[in-house]
Order: structure tokens, then sequence, then C-alpha cells
């Protein structure tokens, strides 16, 4: 049933759903343990991106043209949130040297 | 850095396989072009990544690690419990995925989206050139 037909070979869809699964725990962890901003912005970026491969996958399986549609949303979402992250990174590195996203914690009542 | 290119260009080729043609062009021209063009810009704004040892929590790598197995766990066994509805079967596989379907599916059916989709990168480009601007003396 979850077969799919790639080119007259037949391959399980089940690895691309291994594969953004791993790749989305991969980018969890990575916004987890880093304290750098900019490897954090990368990460999400990596989150993202799997969950595009899951879309896509999906859409594959039952033939549907949302999925591949709403990866391209995901995908004009993941940049803008790029721009405005940076931006906003930018703009916090010109006035103060920070070393980590541990120093970031004015807003902590 | 350079392994993020080869994972996104990977991730592109994986999306021809699954014959989404456009979605291929469009993660290259925009994860592989512009985006990591970005970072590479603010990386070389802002110097080389420093990550200092030190850590506020200790036991924060041992939970993030428990967290990531507990949730791969948890993913995949969701994924395995998938069942599958009988796709539509008027689906044509040559021109699913190819730009003029994606046109006219986006320009069609889906005009709504796409035109938020418009709305959300305008913010975000009013935003970016706000948050990066210098500034002015006032007199």
């Amino acid at each position: 049933m979850n077969i799919l037909d790639i080119g007259g070979s037949q391959l399980d869809s089940s690895w691309f759903l291994l594969l953004g699964a791993i790749l989305f725990t991969l980018g969890t962890v990575g916004v987890l343990i880093r304290r750098n901003p900019l490897v954090i912005l990368i990460c999400i970026e990596l989150m993202l991106n799997a969950v595009n491969l899951t879309l896509i996958t999906f859409s594959r399986q039952l033939q549907n043209p949302e999925g591949q549609l709403f990866a391209l949303m995901v995908m004009t979402v993941a940049a803008a949130e790029a721009v405005v992250g940076l931006a906003i990174l930018v703009d916090i590195f010109r006035v103060r040297d920070v070393e980590d996203v541990d120093d970031l914690s004015e807003l902590k009542g | 850095m350079l392994s993020l290119v080869v994972v996104m260009i990977a991730l592109s080729i994986l999306f021809l396989l699954l014959s989404a043609q456009f979605v291929f062009v469009a993660q290259i021209i925009v994860y592989a072009g512009a985006v990591m063009v970005l970072f590479l810009f603010v990386i070389a704004l802002l110097g080389p990544a420093r990550e200092s040892g030190r850590g506020r929590l200790r036991f924060q790598p041992w939970a993030a690690g428990l967290f990531a197995v507990v949730f791969l766990i948890l993913t995949w066994t969701m994924l395995q419990g998938v069942h599958y509805r009988q796709p539509d079967p008027q689906v044509n596989l040559d021109v699913f995925g190819t730009v003029q379907w994606i046109g006219v599916e986006l320009f069609t059916r889906y005009l709504y989206p796409f035109e938020l989709t418009s709305i959300l990168l305008l913010v975000a480009a009013i935003g970016a050139i706000y948050l990066s601007r210098r500034e002015i003396d006032d007199r």
C-alpha cells in the first residue's frame, strides 16, 4: 500500500518518512543543546526542511497537489524567518557583544 | 556550513525522486542559493561562530539526548500506524509536479494562500530593512 513506483522500480515510502523524522530530531537536538544563535537558526531551517520532505512524500503517496503547494509555502515562511531572524541577530550583535543565547535574558522575570 | 548545503541539495534530489520538479528547483534556488548566502554574509559580518564550552545547565545535553530518542521513537511509531487511502486515480503522473501543473493549481484553486504569501514576503522585507537601518543622527 505504501510502496511507491519510481521510474519502474519499487520503493517503500516509509524510508522518506524515517529520514524526515531523523532530520527533524537532529534539528530539535541542535536547538536544544547549541548556544550560538546562528546555529540555532540553521537548525530551525533543518527542521523546516524535514517537514517539507514529509509533506512531499505524502503528496506523492496520495497523488494530491496540496502537499507540494504547502511545501512551497513552508519554504517561503522559512526564507522570511531566516531574513528577519538574521536581521534581529545582526542588530543585537551590533549593539553589544553577546557570547551566546544565555546572555539574552532581559525578559526573564 | 558546507555540510548544510550538501544536505539541502540531497533533499532536493529526493524531492525530484518524489516527482516534485518545481519544488526541487525552488529548493535549490531558495536554500542552496539565497538562504545559505544570507547565512554566509552574517557569518562574515559577525566573525566565525564562537561556541563557549560552559553551560548554565549541566544536564542539558543529556536531557536533550533523552528527548531525542523518545521523540524519534514516538514519531516513527506514529508514522508506522498511518493508513493511507487510495490515491485519486485520475491524476496523471506525467504532469504531477511540473511547473505548468503547479502554476495552474496555484493560480486557480490556491490563489488566496498564494496572495497571502506575497504579503508575508512584503512584511518580512520591510521588517528586515527596518531592523538593519543605520541610526540617523537627530538634528
